[in-house]
């Protein structure tokens, strides 16, 4: 049978603990051949790294059996999930040193001249009063933390290191950051800037 | 660490804005977005129609950076015909 064959939820379920183990050991497979397609030419993946990433994938895709509504082929799916768990882990590792300490201490400072130049979208006076709109709205409307949040994203920092920063679960961060924005986007229009003249500022 | 040395490049504050214009009342956040990012691979491959729940992904992949890496390699694997 091909991956595209077997019934994949039920093949996991079975009973029969000869067939539940082929179906996980096939899977596996997919997983990681999956994977290795993926993370191709990365010099950070060994093939250790892979089996690794696919082993841990598994009981991911395990875990969340339930979860699979038959919305698109299993495989696919499961291929999503350890796709999320390998970049999870590569990302985690790049940035382990990161000092959470100075970014919120940046972060205080992210409504300031010095950090957003008043020119820094162009000279002319509708993008120097967006930056100033905005640089008020910083300052005004978010907390330290929704601040640091912003600054980290900006730095390209992982979602799980704002997750820590933020001292929260991964749904309270994005609600958190979710509400920087429509704080923020509120603002703008507050002061009678729309999406197309934020669009304009961007056509640069 | 000095401010100044801290200072935002164009991009980065562009960056910013273009969050805002993309900002909706009601978005999916990165768990639902992997829920569903393999439909959502799928049906932009077959070159089908995006329901609600899809056109929700297509917004948070626009914004969020890393689920859109994984969503990238996820079309990779696809296309790859695995
Ligand atoms: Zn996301």
């Amino acid at each position: 049978m091909t991956p595209n064959e077997i019934n994949w939820p039920a093949a996991l379920r079975a009973a029969d603990s000869a067939e539940q183990s082929a179906a996980m050991q096939t899977l596996r497979e997919v997983l990681q051949n999956g994977l290795r397609i993926a993370l191709h030419g990365r010099g950070d993946v060994s093939e250790a790294h892979l089996e690794d990433f696919a082993q841990e994938s598994l009981l991911r895709v395990l875990d969340r059996l339930d979860q699979f509504a038959g919305r698109s082929k299993f495989t696919t799916w499961a291929q999503a999930i350890a796709l999320n768990t390998a970049f999870t882990e590569l990302r985690r590792k790049r940035w382990h040193d990161v000092s959470l300490d100075a970014l919120l201490a940046n972060g205080d400072h992210l409504a300031d001249p010095a950090m957003i130049a008043d020119d820094v979208l162009g000279a002319d006076e509708d993008r120097v009063r967006l930056v100033t709109v905005l640089r008020q709205a910083i300052e005004q409307d978010l907390t330290t933390k929704q601040r640091a949040a912003i600054l980290g994203e900006l730095r390209e920092m992982p979602f799980d290191q704002i997750v820590e920063l933020l001292g929260t679960s991964r749904s309270a961060a994005y609600k958190m950051l979710h509400d920087a924005r429509r704080a923020l986007k509120q603002r703008l229009q507050e002061a009678g800037i729309t999406g197309a003249d934020i669009q304009n500022a961007f056509n640069l | 660490m000095k401010t100044e040395d801290q200072r935002l490049s164009r991009e980065q504050v562009g960056s910013i804005v273009t969050m805002l214009r993309l900002t909706t009342d009601r978005e999916l956040n990165c768990s639902e977005c992997l829920q569903h990012v393999g439909e959502y691979a799928e049906t932009r491959l077959a070159g089908k129609p995006l329901d609600e729940i899809l056109a929700g992904i297509e917004q948070h992949l626009e914004l969020c950076p890393e689920c859109r890496e994984e969503f990238l390699a996820l079309q990779q694997i696809l296309k790859a015909g695995l």
